[in-house]
């Protein structure tokens, strides 16, 4: 089970949300339907309890509507991901490697692409949504409901102003996650480069 | 002129009768001695015990488990739907456990994991860590990064190496069901629907008389619920075919017993036109209740089977005050007790020679064949002992008049084969009847499988069919049974297999197994691993560079080196062993053994030769083995046909002479072979049951030939007889034809060719020289 991308899936239903002039979910989801292409760059922390400096590392993403999301890895390693809805892939020395397709990533992947298609339905049904603040600084708390999630989060917070600024994950184990998402912008389409990763 | 003898026999034979009674209502006090069990009916081809113990294990979830798919084109729907039914079962009281969501105890989980990371770690990444301790660590590093690797039970301070994420890594998976994370349900997604699994577990098994039907009940009730929401249901479970094998095997025996009482009664009565001779049934009654009882007391129980097949004794049983009923149109005026001691030889001679028939049959193998045997004998005792015993003291006095239509036809009848005969003299007709058998027999197919013993609705085998579609999930009956002197040996053992079965899972011969070394590896392995990772320090550089502090790794480290060498009866305690239970079969008189499960299997000899050369190892194909016994037994049956002809030669030597004897078996011989070669005319194969079918036909049809031979008041009052009498046996074995199991119908149509052949050739019989007088020439 994959927690980050629950909160990817959260990134992108509340992305670019500085039009929004009611805080309401649904209205939300409809404008997260609306831009192609989302460039950016994140700084993901992983805060483990055991360790006095948090595990750091650096790169790019880039999530379009209707072909998924690439997840470049740069610092302190390099690794390329990519999550479409035919599950994800790891590059290698030979091209873009599909990864078994475990159960439970499997379904988390589902949830994930429904979301990026603007459907706040997913994330309703596992999580309780609770919104606060204004347009310009705003945090979306999310609960999750089922037992068997409680047992993994206790609770993920999504801050934004204009853009979403970060997520973090509080795990039930004393584990922590913090991914700032930095420079997002959906003016730039998807390079040819690009194009030819998610078609390959 | 009733003898002394006579008036003490009814009294004798009441009191004979209220004993059996009050045995049989001992018999019936508190369970129900009747069984459904289809196994029970099947020859014991395992005599080793452990064999026998693997295949009750094996077979146990069939008989205790349902699974149902609940499916709609809205996953929410399809969740809530399957969890409204999961807590409707669970209030019925019909199931033990009913689950439609997955309640892992992770704390369990993280527990088990930590405990096993020497015992559980797969062969490759045992390897990795053996061979390129460098790259075990780097990928170690990589993961930590990584934010796809998916979620780790363990927190990565208490398992810095990942040994329990690469153990959760490895451990195979089960079809293309996947974990709906909100609810926990188990869900597939195929045909435009989501399924979801809702499994159940049964208080008692399949062999339970009810509790099949309650199961069935329920589920269809549900089947109603849930289809008003358009959800749609499939279930797959041995329950199921229980219930309907008990609901075929009641209906058919109303119609079989139903029809052929109806008829017998009615021929009775349009025959001889006398309510009183409806009397005449009464052995029919008596013969159940000594079969019933016989069976129980030998058996412990009478399988449903039985019931069915046994009901066409029906038939049989009215044979014998037939044949005294029908001197009533030659002896005039006809008195009980007179007419039963002109055919009591007869009817004695015939009860023998039927006995013997039967009885040949409890020799097969089968089980179920055995007990009808038994059924079938101890009922023709029975219905013998009443109709000489009891039947003429109620019917003495009754004024017979039978009607003269019958006698007409059987007059008939002799002028056709007279005017037959005229143009054809018995050896041309003899040698066309060789040249219909040669003719048929040379297109006589064999044919036996075990599912000529179900006959199984078309619906149940669908649904299971699509369940496995849909999950992937396939078992199959076939399984490796493999015995070793100590664990080391017998997961050496099994890891050997299963070097072999994972070619064949690559070559998609088979869609994988499940063996107890996924689970656990031997002893000298886990030694291997403790040695490689006294090694690891060296390699560890990365991990340090992280942040990851020395002195933790060094602390788990030595955690590691302290952990305990893992037995299979360790590693079967924590939650991920739970589909590995099964498979442990634990100490044996000569060490240990194990099963090795199989899913989607498409070629059984393939999986024999894997085990040709490995020690220890053995497949378990019930089926295949069935199959093979069947074939071996067809063989059996001739030879026990024609050792029953044999004895009953020697049982007619005494009354006819060796001449007399050869021809009134040498009849019903030649009847069955005509019935073979019509089977062959008729293109239908040749199964054990149309084999068992002929060979008692053999025993009945004698009958006729002594009938035929004994010409008491004549040929054409003989010919009466014996046709009431094939018509009678005919009424109720004939019906069985028109049974869905493939196994009865066959029997019933084998036996009603048998009987009309049997009929046809009965006047070749001869004659006896009599001292009565003989009013007809002999034919």
């Amino acid at each position: 089970m994959n927690s980050l991308l629950k909160c990817l899936g959260a990134f992108a239903l509340l992305g670019l949300s500085s039009l929004a002039q009611a805080f309401d979910l649904q209205q939300l989801s409809d404008q997260l339907a609306k831009p192609d292409v989302i460039h950016g760059s994140f700084i993901q922390e992983k805060h483990l309890r055991a360790l006095p400096q948090p595990l750091t590392s650096k790169g790019s993403f880039v999530l379009a509507k209707n072909h998924g999301l690439l997840w470049l890895l740069k610092t302190p390693l390099q690794q390329d991901y990519r999550i479409s809805d035919k599950g994800i892939a790891r590059r290698d020395a030979n091209g873009w490697q599909m990864l078994p397709n475990k159960s439970a990533g499997a379904e988390q992947n589902r949830l994930f692409l429904a979301v990026l298609q603007g459907d706040s339905s997913g994330l309703q049904r596992d999580f309780e949504l609770s919104l606060s603040g204004d347009a310009q600084n705003w945090k979306l708390t999310l609960t999750p409901r089922s037992m068997l999630l409680k047992q993994v989060f206790n609770q993920i917070n999504i801050d934004g102003g204009e853009l979403v600024h970060s997520i973090e994950l509080l795990e039930t184990q004393g584990d922590r996650t913090l991914l700032r998402m930095q420079d997002s912008t959906s003016a730039q389409p998807l390079s040819d480069a690009e194009q030819h990763d998610f078609a390959e | 002129m009733t003898l002394p003898s006579e008036r003490m026999l009814p009294r004798l034979f009441l009191i004979l009768l209220l004993a059996v009674l009050a045995l049989a209502g001992w018999q019936w006090r508190g369970d129900t001695p009747l069984s459904a069990n289809l196994m029970e009916l099947v020859p014991g081809t395992a005599p080793d015990a452990l064999e026998l113990r693997a295949e009750q294990r094996m077979q146990e979830p069939l008989n205790r488990e349902m699974l149902v798919l609940v499916g709609h084109k809205d996953r929410q729907q399809a969740i809530a739907m399957a969890q409204k039914l999961g807590e409707q079962w669970q209030a019925s009281g019909v199931f033990e456990k009913v689950q439609w969501n997955l309640q892992a105890d992770l704390p369990a989980l993280r527990t088990q994991l930590l405990q096993g990371r020497l015992a559980m770690l797969s062969a490759a990444d045992r390897q990795q860590l053996i061979e390129h301790p460098d790259a075990f660590i780097q990928q170690r590093v990589q993961a930590l990064f990584d934010p796809f690797t998916g979620f780790s039970l363990v927190p990565s301070q208490d398992d810095w190496l990942g040994l329990t994420g690469r153990i959760q890594n490895s451990q195979p998976q089960h079809g293309s069901v996947q974990l709906d994370i909100g609810s926990g349900a188990l869900v597939a997604d195929a045909d435009g629907k989501s399924w979801v699994m809702l499994r159940a577990r049964t208080v008692g098994n399949a062999f339970d008389m009810n509790l099949p039907l309650q199961v069935a009940d329920l589920l269809q009730h549900s089947r109603e619920e849930a289809a008003r929401s358009d959800v749609q249901l499939l279930a797959a479970s041995g329950l199921l075919y229980a219930a309907s094998g008990q609901r075929q095997a009641a209906r058919e025996m109303t119609w079989v017993g139903g029809g052929a009482t109806v008829g017998i009664l009615l021929l009775l009565l349009l025959a001889f036109r006398r309510w009183r001779v409806l009397l005449a049934f009464v052995p029919v009654l008596v013969g159940m209740l000594f079969g019933a009882v016989a069976c129980v007391a030998l058996f412990g129980h009478m399988h449903v089977m039985t019931l069915v097949l046994g009901s066409s004794l029906i038939g049989v049983a009215v044979d014998y005050p037939l044949h005294y009923l029908s001197k009533s149109w030659s002896l005039k005026p006809w008195h009980s007790w007179p007419a039963l001691r002109l055919t009591l030889p007869g009817l004695t001679l015939s009860l023998i020679t039927s006995c013997i028939g039967y009885l040949a049959l409890a020799w097969t193998p089968f089980p179920a064949l055995t007990q009808i045997a038994v059924f079938s004998a101890a009922g023709l005792v029975g219905a013998y002992l009443s109709a000489v015993c009891l039947l003429p003291a109620l019917l003495k006095g009754v004024d017979l008049r039978p009607a003269q239509w019958p006698m007409r036809i059987a007059e008939k009848l002799l002028e056709l084969r007279e005017s037959l005969l005229k143009y054809l003299r018995t050896p041309v007709l003899l040698a066309l009847l060789i040249a219909f058998c040669v003719g048929g027999l040379l297109q006589l197919q064999s044919k036996n499988d075990i599912r000529q013993w179900v006959g199984t609705p078309q619906q149940l085998t669908d649904e299971a069919q699509t369940i496995a579609r849909i999950t992937g999930y396939q078992p199959t009956s076939q399984f490796f049974l493999v015995c070793a002197t100590n664990q080391q040996e017998l997961l050496e053992r099994l890891t050997a297999l299963s070097e072999r079965l994972d070619q064949l899972v690559n070559l998609e011969k088979l869609q994988g197994y499940l063996s107890l070394n996924q689970l656990v590896s031997q002893p000298s392995e886990q030694r291997k691993v403790r040695e490689a990772l006294s090694k690891l320090p060296q390699f560890w550089q990365p991990l340090l560079e992280l942040g990851v502090p020395a002195a933790a790794l060094q602390a788990e480290l030595a955690t590691l080196q302290a952990l305990p060498t893992e037995d299979i009866d360790a590693a079967l305690a924590g939650p991920l062993a739970e589909p590995y239970r099964t498979l442990w079969l634990g100490p044996t008189d000569d060490g240990v053994a194990a099963m090795v499960s199989l899913q989607g299997l498409n070629n059984p000899t393939l999986l024999r030769v894997q085990a040709l050369d490995l020690p220890g190892v053995e497949l378990v194909d019930r089926l295949g083995e069935l199959n093979q016994v069947f074939a071996a037994t067809q063989i059996s049956a001739a030879e026990l046909k024609l050792a029953s002809c044999v004895l009953i030669v020697l049982v007619l030597i005494l009354p006819f002479g060796l001449g007399g004897a050869l021809r009134i078996v040498s009849l019903p011989l030649l009847a069955a072979l005509c019935s073979l070669a019509s089977l062959g005319w008729l293109g239908q194969p040749l199964t054990l049951f149309s084999l068992f079918g002929l060979l008692l036909v053999t025993a009945i049809s004698v009958d006729y030939a002594i009938l035929m031979r004994e010409q008491i008041g004549g040929a054409a009052a003989s010919l009466l007889g014996t046709l009431l009498a094939a018509v009678t046996t005919w009424l109720s074995f004939g019906l069985l034809a028109v049974s869905s199991t493939p196994a009865v119908s066959n029997f019933g149509l084998s036996v009603s060719l048998g009987l009309a052949f049997s009929f046809i050739l009965a006047p070749w019989a001869g004659r006896q020289v009599h001292a009565a007088p003989i009013t007809e020439p002999a034919a």
